[in-house]
């Protein structure tokens, strides 16, 4: 699916240059199911910002099916992206201002999808996260567990390969984690990539493989015999 | 605590410079508008509030209603009036004055000029206390050969000698007399309706040759102000001035049987601190103010303002969401929520404050251009109880109107939420109020712009519509009527037609810009069932058409060729006999002569009758010979005169010269030619384009003052809309983020945020269209000769695309700036 090549992120503030990621190597297979681990500030987030496209590397190669895109323009970026890869936040970042339905429609509003098609791929990502019956509700209606389902039938609306997700569970209690996680790994099963950061280990668990980051670089990778 | 708050006040300020500089500067200029429209509207306002007796002067003023006519109101009263009124009201009226404006030629030593000098009675200067500087002014006043002047016609002829006791010499129509200076008073000041540079007695047998200035009940050549008496009552007068109609006007006995004198006079009296924006409109000493230009401009002052109080209401609240902490944090510690607004409000008059002290700069770096496009000398008094008042009260009202809502939402907060969620979403109802109230700036400023667009559209169409004559090329000799010139016409005429350049020229009383209005009484012998026409008369020379270059539209012009052309010589007519002429009427004139066209009227007669009233008449019929095109001499504020057009030799007022080339030097040659026939009799002229030019000068001050403040309310709308739309884009870069996330390119999102800022533009132009359409549609019923009312189809399509093209401007640049920033630093940090 993808491969970083020798991928840095820098950081130039007005006086301090921030080494991010330094000299990263990582390949993701088709289908994979990977945790990211790490303690905080150590580059977790600028990874999968990078592997993303939100974000460009200083340097190094990113090839993402079989395309190395680490010198591409933004637009050109942003059309892989929203045909390939879908978020989750820690945070959810639903818009308040917009219904549970309106959320989950953004995800196809910019991919020249007819309005009813549009309704139809709502409705059946609706009913597959159990959001259904809340799909008129505001955002600040819905308990947080609510939320990051919303969030996870946003990234998967589009029928993305690729789910990338930073700490999903971090605003969640153990059992709207749990929920969450083992919405993740059914979208798995069926195919769907998916590149998790998180702090927990039992979430961690979940994942085939484990990289675990310190201070930008790449100190473990642990591969989980069978789940 | 104070302390704390104006700190407070002044760190939140410092902070937010963006909105503190929209809110400052936007105020500023709404309060630079408001100052500068009070002090004209004060100024307007104080006229004649000045006199020792204000209270207690009034003015006469006389309608005549003349039966199948518009009633002919005027300002003015007959010159037997003022006995009439001392001896009807004994008891109410305690004295009163006759003005009679005269223009003579006035002499001293080598200095020959045209003069206004009114002739008043001698209680003039007891009603109305002018500053007298030398001499004494009553003594002037009773003697026909002394002439009170004031300070700038003293200087004009004597410079700086003394001038009390000199001699000028005055040449009144025949009147020719030296006027002994026995006084020297002040200029009046620009506040009053009253407008004269010298006074001298009345002396009604000075002035038999003229009887219509001071002994006709028929004619009105006087301003006539009175005094009331200690305890009197102007009602008892008003309710009895019919019958003092009645009692004194002598009705002559061609009158109809059994109609009094109040069937067509009708007298009125306004108090004279009312004349200046009340005055009926007939003839004054100068031009005068009227209620809708206050109205008009106070409004707009007070919408400017409103707009900017606006700006300042819409930022606080949507910037109140950042202040929510602020606020939960106070509560917390113990503050009231009153305590909480106060902590508000006064923030909201220091920004006012700070506003005013911008806004005093602007007046002070404006107002002598302003003075000098109003023409008067305005200045703002700092130290007066009403520069206090206004200032205090405007700072006072802005912030308060401005901060009251935002203080309250804000005091509302509940801490408990506000703390816990860590931010406050802001209620519907708060959102909702701020596009209402962007509408509304939009709707004042669309409305405006439609206005402006309409005042300035009639002002092109009258000044570019044909008037019916050539006004090109066309120099206007005045006062040839005078002494001295009036005996030389045939000749001067000639002489000048010998000048190189000069094409033509026309004796005639009526000239352009002129409010020159004669009636005749006629009948039309084959159309006895009119019976009595009362129709305009105009006298004019064998070359009025032809130098104005008014067509003939049917038959023809006089001819010197027919002996027999025009008013026939009634000298020597025995009463009852009827004379032979000819006459060229204008096709105005075709209604009220009862004929269904140019064609029909050609070769019928109208009947004159002359004679003093009393003696049995003469009689002339007329054969009407032609039918002249409408010529429009006048603003179009009034229609072309029904008109008939004597051919008569003898005492023109105007010569109108039509001339090809350089006028400037025909000029001279013609001065040169004056000088010659008249030496003693100044030189005026106009060009007639310039006369026709400047009767647009009320609709052309009044289009640029609408510009001017249309231009200011749309600036100041449009910071507000600028300042909100950066805050709205700041409060949303978390959406923007999430957008771009999910595929958005910077066009979607700039759309997205211009789009949400044209909607309350495009409402506003939903509610102005209509609201300017029917406000212009009424203004413009004023002129008879108006624009096409569809003219505000494209004008209001016009005004719209401007507001919407400036919002999108405002809007966008600030919606791409954000648009292309970095999703991930919006959505980064929660
Ligand atoms: N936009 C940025 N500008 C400057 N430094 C940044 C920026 N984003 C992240 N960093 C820095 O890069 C490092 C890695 O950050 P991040 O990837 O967010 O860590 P994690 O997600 O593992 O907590 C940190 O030291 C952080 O301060
Ligand atoms: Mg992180």
């Amino acid at each position: 699916m993808l491969k970083l090549h020798n991928l840095s992120k820098v950081y130039q503030t007005d006086e301090v240059e921030t080494v991010a990621l330094d000299n990263v190597n990582i390949e993701i297979e088709s289908g994979e199911f990977v945790a990211i681990m790490g303690p905080s500030g150590c580059g977790k987030s600028t990874l999968l910002n990078i592997v993303g496209m939100l974000d460009s590397p200083s340097s190094g190669d990113y090839i993402f099916m079989d395309e190395n895109v680490a010198g591409y323009p933004e637009s050109k970026l942003s059309n892989i992206r929203k045909q390939n890869i879908g978020f989750i936040f820690q945070s959810f970042n639903l818009i308040d201002e917009l219904t549970v339905e309106e959320n989950i429609e953004l995800a196809l509003l910019y991919h020249n999808i007819p309005a009813s098609e549009r309704r139809e791929r709502v409705a059946r990502v609706m009913d597959k996260v159990g959001i259904a019956h809340r799909a008129k509700h505001m955002p600040s209606q819905l308990s947080g567990g609510q939320q990051q389902r919303v969030a996870v039938a946003r990234a998967v609306v589009g029928d993305q390969a690729m789910i990338l997700a930073d700490e999903p569970t971090g605003n969640l209690d153990s059992a709207h984690g749990q929920e969450v996680m083992e919405m993740l790994q059914s979208l798995n099963a069926e195919g769907t990539t998916i590149v998790m950061v998180t702090h927990s280990p039992a979430h961690a668990d979940y994942a085939r493989r484990t990289i675990n980051l310190f201070d930008g670089h790449v100190v473990t990778e642990n591969l989980r015999a069978a789940v | 605590m104070f302390q704390n708050y104006i700190q407070v006040a002044f760190r939140n300020i410092l902070a937010n410079k963006l909105y503190s500089a929209i809110n400052i500067i936007g105020l500023a200029i709404g309060l630079t508008a408001c100052v500068l429209i009070m002090l004209f509207v004060r100024d307007e306002l104080s006229f004649d509030r000045f006199w020792a007796k204000s209270d207690a002067i009034y003015r006469l003023h006389t309608t005549f209603n003349v039966p199948g006519r518009q009633p002919f109101i005027t300002s003015s009263a007959q010159g037997p009036a003022r006995q009439a009124l001392l001896n009807y009201f004994p008891q109410e009226i305690e004295q009163a004055t006759r003005f009679a404006q005269f223009q003579p030629v006035v002499e001293y030593q080598d200095k020959v000029f045209y003069e206004r000098v009114h002739w008043a009675d001698r209680e003039a200067v007891e009603i109305f206390d002018l500053t007298v500087v030398e001499g004494d002014i009553q003594a002037a006043m009773q003697d026909n050969s002394s002439i009170a002047i004031n300070q700038s016609f003293a200087h004009k002829y004597f410079g700086d000698r003394p001038a009390l006791g000199e001699v000028v010499s005055m040449t009144t129509f025949d009147l020719v007399r030296d006027y002994k200076v026995a006084a020297i008073f002040e200029d009046l000041p620009h506040n009053t309706v009253l407008d004269f540079q010298a006074l001298t007695v009345i002396d009604e047998s000075d002035f038999t040759s003229q009887p219509a200035v001071f002994t006709e009940w028929f004619s009105l050549n006087n301003w006539l102000f009175f005094t009331l008496r200690d305890g009197a009552s102007i009602t008892t007068i008003d309710s009895q001035l019919p019958a003092f109609a009645d009692a004194s006007i002598i009705v002559p006995g061609a009158f109809q049987e059994g109609t009094t004198a109040s069937d067509f006079v009708t007298y009125s009296t306004m108090k004279l601190q009312d004349l200046q924006l009340n005055a009926p409109g007939g003839r004054e000493m100068k031009p005068t103010g009227d209620t809708q230009t206050v109205t008009i401009f106070s409004a707009i002052a007070a919408l400017v303002l409103l707009i900017a109080c606006i700006n300042f209401t819409n930022l606080a609240t949507a910037k109140s969401t950042q202040r929510a902490r602020e606020v939960a944090l106070r509560k917390v510690l113990g503050a009231r929520r009153q305590q909480l607004v106060q902590q508000f409000i006064g923030e909201s008059v220091v920004v006012a404050l700070l506003a005013l002290f911008l806004a005093v700069v602007l007046v002070e770096l404006l107002l002598p251009s302003y003075g000098a496009f109003l023409g008067r000398d305005l200045s703002f008094d700092y130290s007066g109880g009403f520069g206090l008042g206004l200032l205090a009260g405007l700072v006072l009202v802005v912030g308060i109107v401005g901060g009251l809502y935002p203080a309250v939402l804000l005091s509302g907060f509940r801490p408990a939420r506000v703390l816990k969620a860590n931010r406050s979403a802001e209620s519907a109802g708060s959102i909702r109020l701020r596009a209402g109230l962007v509408i509304l700036q939009f709707t004042i400023s669309i409305a405006l712009i439609i206005a402006t667009g309409v005042v300035f559209g009639q002002m092109v169409f009258a000044a570019k519509r044909y008037p019916g004559f050539n006004k090109d090329n066309l120099i206007v000799v005045r006062n040839v009527s005078r002494q001295g010139v009036v005996e030389k016409q045939v000749a001067l005429k000639e002489e000048i037609l010998r000048l190189p350049g000069v094409v033509s020229a026309a004796y005639a009383d009526d000239v352009p810009a002129t409010s020159n209005e004669s009636n005749s009484s006629v009948t039309i012998p084959g159309n006895p069932g009119l019976g009595d026409i009362l129709i305009g008369r105009q006298i004019v020379d064998h070359d009025y058409f032809s130098t104005y270059e008014i067509p003939l539209i049917t038959g023809r012009d006089y001819d010197r060729d027919y002996s027999g052309d025009g008013i026939p010589d009634f000298e020597g007519a025995r009463p009852g006999e009827v004379l032979q002429g000819t006459l060229v009427v204008n096709q105005a004139a075709l209604p009220r002569l009862g004929f269904a066209s140019a064609k029909d009227a050609v070769g019928k007669r109208v009947q004159i009758q002359t004679g003093s009233p009393g003696s049995e008449p003469a009689f002339a019929q007329l054969e009407i010979i032609g039918v002249a095109a409408n010529a429009h001499f006048r603003s179009l504020r009034s229609v072309v005169r029904p008109e008939m057009y004597y051919l008569l030799e003898g005492n023109f007022r105007n010569l109108t010269i039509r001339y090809t080339g350089n006028p400037a030097e025909l000029v001279e040659q013609i001065e040169s030619v004056w000088r010659e026939h008249a030496p003693n009799v100044p030189f005026t002229f106009s060009f007639a384009e310039q006369d026709m030019a400047r009767l647009y000068a009320q609709e052309h001050s009044l289009a640029t003052m609408l510009g001017t403040f249309a231009s200011l309310a749309i600036l100041v709308a449009c910071m507000g809309l600028y300042g909100l739309a950066a805050f709205t884009a700041e409060r949303r870069t978390r959406e923007i983020g999430i957008r771009k996330v999910m595929g958005a390119r910077v066009m979607d999102i700039v759309r997205l945020l211009v789009w949400q800022f044209s909607k309350p533009v495009l409402l506003a132009n939903l509610i102005a269209w209509p609201l300017a359409a029917w406000g212009m549609l009424n203004w413009l019923q004023a002129f008879p000769y108006r624009l096409d009312e569809w003219v505000l189809v494209p004008l209001c399509l016009i005004a719209g695309l401007i507001a919407l093209a400036i919002a999108w401007f405002t809007v966008g640049g600030n919606a791409a700036k954000v648009a292309r920033a970095n999703p991930i630093k919006a959505l980064r940090y929660e």
